[in-house]
């Protein structure tokens, strides 16, 4: 961009010793943090560490308590979201905040209209969003609206709105949550390309792999202090974990192999199944205590293939078995009244009911069987939330009233997961049962997941999360473009393979 | 390869920090909510009984009680529904259009069938809502009101225009007990079925959890239509209850009977605490908003505040409910 030639010494923005508290408890307890022109710093951290709130103060979206931000040599106290932008700093939230109904062209612009005396000049509009798009490498019709556009699409568009409004310092927010694996890489690309002309990337993610690839250095936040920053490079994966969980975890390892019966009939099964645009030519079998992973990346089927078994879609061809019999359920009510569950993948819009009690959302599928002739009493349902709240370590008060939207993601997907325990089904169908939780938590659901397939329930896990298959999968189907291009089982289940079926 | 280790090390962890921190917020529910209509209800009690002495005796009470009860009948289902996330704004034309139906059938008919026929025409409006919202999916508000619009035509064609006569049907207006008339007792009654309903049947904790989160309802296995259908059901029985007594109080169906219902009902469910983001509400809320409302009502014509400020102060009240509603939604989602 042109406004960037003159611009000798590489643009700098430093945080220095933040501290910021909510309602008495300090989140952030004296935080350094520095971005530097052309380069890329990865801020790294559990849910809860202070990340969101340090990045919230650079934007101008909070005020510190004490502590510094220099801007270009420049020092404030505070920034507002008005002052932060005019210095150049530019969040990407993850919740995208675009205006679908416009054009890609009207949302770059958006609010700052090229023009005279309140009169648009359209030209101008098209011009900016196209040279914007072009900064970034990307290809899109800058006429199109950005409802018809995909996730990794509409996030271009935004990251085009900030650098055409001279962002110097982009803070992306765990961009790659919702992206395809082609995504991640035009992502990449463009998030590359930005680095060069010298804007300053701050860059949060719980992905370390992602570190790896994207990062110059890194910083990781624990309990609201920096626990470890540095290079990239000669940082090991280890100790990035360690970092962040303040504690030694293995690498990526191989859970115990499971117990099941080869010779078992499956408790769900598909054959030759296919649902028209989705998937075809499905088969698979889950059967008694074992945990079979369906590996593809977003787009590729496998979310596709779990709804089938819920009632949210209907195969076109083929049939879908369980315990044997055909099973077709019109809706959910019908699976799950066959005993299937469903955890799905988005828990804020999907799953919870965050305005509700935890003892209310454990027990919803629950209500049939906990009530009599249509009455239902509350301490039923306290009772069956005081059951799973120690079996399934939910950490929270013990207080069946409690909103679940106080408890931690982690947490919160553990009432989700314990409300299919307290239905009895059989067969758990779960979709990317991980995003958006924390490592501890993470390893926590997946140690109940196995023990839910250690006592006899079928479990499939529909998944675009390769770590999550080795660490959690008895047996691993891989979709590409909605076929299965492969199987594995026990030691052949390693990110390498997985990677390289589902097409690199 | 050693498989276990990597996972049981994880399971002493302390609690992550956002647990503890977010834990107080828990506390303030619901308690406070209730607690604050109670002041506020108070305080308009102790403000009227000092500015005007007709208001604190036995027989203002039991006005502002029979002043309420046919906007309480109705204002129940209404919080049912307004909790699933629905509206039904064709309340008041509906009570009109029962009353109508009344009023012309019982000029050759036995009163009983018509009061029949009367209580299946506010079912069968309810049924319509129902299918167009459930069956068809046109968002609720719109549903009713154009039905709002139907009935109170409809109303009108049946009536010509003209108010219908009723010959003996008094019997709202018959006081059986402690001189309180026979609608405050159908009130009560309604009131508390419908507490019970919401409280402590599946059906009544299902639009707690269709409102919610309508897609989490689904997957877990609530039939969200059907409940939904039946609520506007609910409503349009309850909705024939008050047209009746509406005609039986006035001994004539009038073409403009509950004119505006919809406003003082959806204001006395949201200043009840129905939040219009669905998931949150209780009957004991809305019945509290009503008497707030009617206490207001009462006390302004007391003080001989005419009745179009009454008008002003029924939609300012509305407006201030939620804006209320809007700020805690606020505080609750950060």
């Amino acid at each position: 961009m042109s406004d960037d030639g003159q611009m000798n010494e590489p643009f700098r923005l430093q945080a220095r010793a933040i501290r910021k508290s909510f309602g008495g408890v300090e989140v952030l307890h004296g935080v350094d943090l520095e971005a530097t022109g052309g380069s890329v710093l990865a801020l790294l951290g559990e849910n809860g560490a202070g990340k969101s709130t340090l990045v919230r103060i650079l934007a101008g979206d909070h005020a510190p308590d004490s502590g510094e931000i220099v801007i270009a040599g420049e020092s404030h106290s505070a920034l507002d979201p008005i002052s932060a932008r005019a210095l150049g700093v530019r969040m990407i939230f993850q919740e995208l905040s675009d205006a679908p109904a416009l054009t890609v062209a009207e949302n770059i612009s958006l609010g700052r209209w090229p023009g005279r005396r309140g009169v648009v000049r359209w030209k101008a509009v098209r011009e900016r969003a196209q040279r914007a798009l072009d900064e970034l490498g990307v290809q899109l019709d800058p006429d199109r609206p950005v409802a018809d556009l995909r996730i990794g699409e509409r996030q271009a568009v935004e990251i085009a709105r900030a650098i055409s409004d001279r962002a110097r310092c982009l803070i992306l927010d765990e961009p790659t949550a919702a992206l395809s694996a082609q995504e991640v890489e035009r992502l990449f690309s463009a998030v590359r390309r930005l680095r060069e002309r010298g804007t300053a990337i701050i860059y949060i993610t719980h992905r370390l792999d992602e570190v790896v690839e994207i990062a110059d250095r890194v910083e990781v936040l624990r309990d609201g202090n920096v626990v470890l920053e540095r290079e990239v490079a000669g940082t090991s994966r280890a100790d990035l974990v360690t970092a962040m969980v303040g504690r030694e975890v293995g690498e990526v390892s191989r859970p115990e192999p499971a117990a099941t019966d080869a010779q078992a009939q499956p408790l769900l099964a598909f054959e030759g199944a296919a649902s028209d645009g989705a998937f075809a030519d499905v088969d698979l079998a889950v059967r008694p205590g074992e945990v079979l992973a369906l590996y593809g990346k977003l787009g590729s089927g496998t979310a596709e293939v779990a709804e089938t078994a819920f009632g949210l879609r209907h195969l076109t061809a083929g049939v879908c078995r369980l315990r044997g019999d055909a099973h077709a359920p019109g809706a959910p009510h019908a699976a799950i009244a066959a005993g299937v569950g469903l955890v799905p993948a988005d828990r804020q819009r999907e799953g919870a009911f965050m305005v509700r009690s935890v003892a209310e959302n454990i027990s919803v599928p629950s209500w049939p069987r906990l009530s009599r002739r249509g009455l239902l009493r509350r301490s039923s349902e306290a009772r069956a939330y005081r059951r799973w709240h120690g079996e399934l370590s939910i950490r929270s008060r013990n207080d069946p009233d409690q909103l679940i939207s106080t408890l931690s993601g982690g947490n919160q997907q553990k009432v989700v997961l314990g409300r299919w325990l307290e239905r009895e089904s059989d067969v758990l169908v779960l979709i990317e049962p991980t995003r958006g939780v924390d490592v501890g938590a993470r390893m926590e659901i997946y140690r109940e997941i196995r023990k839910l397939a250690r006592n006899g329930m079928g479990v499939l896990v529909a998944t675009s999360d390769y770590e999550e298959v080795v660490q959690l999968a008895d047996r691993a189907a891989v979709m590409a473009r909605g076929r299965v291009v492969g199987e594995l089982g026990g030691d052949e289940i390693t990110t390498e393979r997985l990677t390289e079926l589902a097409g690199g | 390869m050693n498989v276990s280790d990597p996972v049981m090390t994880t399971e002493p962890a302390a609690p992550p920090p956002g647990t503890t921190a977010a834990v107080p917020t828990a506390r303030r529910r619901q308690v406070p909510e209730t607690a604050a209509l109670v002041v506020v209800l108070i305080a308009l009690g102790v403000f009227f009984s000092i500015t005007s002495e007709f208001f604190l005796n036995y027989d203002n009470f039991v006005n502002i009680l029979t002043a309420a009860a046919v906007t309480g009948i109705i204002a129940a289902p209404a919080t049912m529904l307004l909790i699933a996330g629905q509206f039904d704004l064709s309340v008041g034309s509906a009570a009109a259009f029962c009353g109508a139906v009344i009023a012309s059938l019982a000029l050759h008919n036995d009163i009983y069938f018509s009061v029949f026929i009367a209580v299946l025409a506010g079912i069968g409006i309810g049924m319509l809502n129902g299918f167009f919202v459930t069956v068809i999916g046109i968002n609720a508000l719109i549903t009713t009101l154009g039905t709002l619009a139907v009935f109170r035509g409809l109303t009108q064609v049946i009536t010509d225009g003209q108010t219908l006569g009723i010959e003996r049907f008094g019997w709202a207006t018959e006081r059986p007990l402690f001189d309180i008339p026979v609608p405050v007792f159908i009130f009560a009654g309604i009131a508390l079925a419908f507490w019970f309903l919401s409280r402590y049947t599946v059906f009544g904790r299902s639009m707690y959890a269709i409102g919610a989160n309508p897609v989490a309802a689904r997957l877990n296995g609530i039939r969200s239509k059907r409940i939904i259908f039946v609520g506007f059901v609910l409503s349009g029985l309850c909705v024939a209850i008050g047209g009746l007594i509406l005609a039986s109080q006035l001994g004539a169906a009038s073409p403009q009977a509950a004119t505006g219902m919809e406003l003082s009902v959806v204001t006395a469910v949201i200043l009840g605490g129905a939040s219009l983001a669905g998931g949150r509400g209780a009957i004991t809320g809305t019945m509290l908003g009503l008497l707030i409302i009617g206490t207001l009502n009462n006390g302004l014509v007391l003080l001989n505040v005419s009745s179009f400020w009454q008008t002003v102060a029924q939609g300012a009240l509305l407006i201030f409910a939620v804006s209320f509603d809007q700020l805690r939604i606020r505080l609750t989602s950060k």
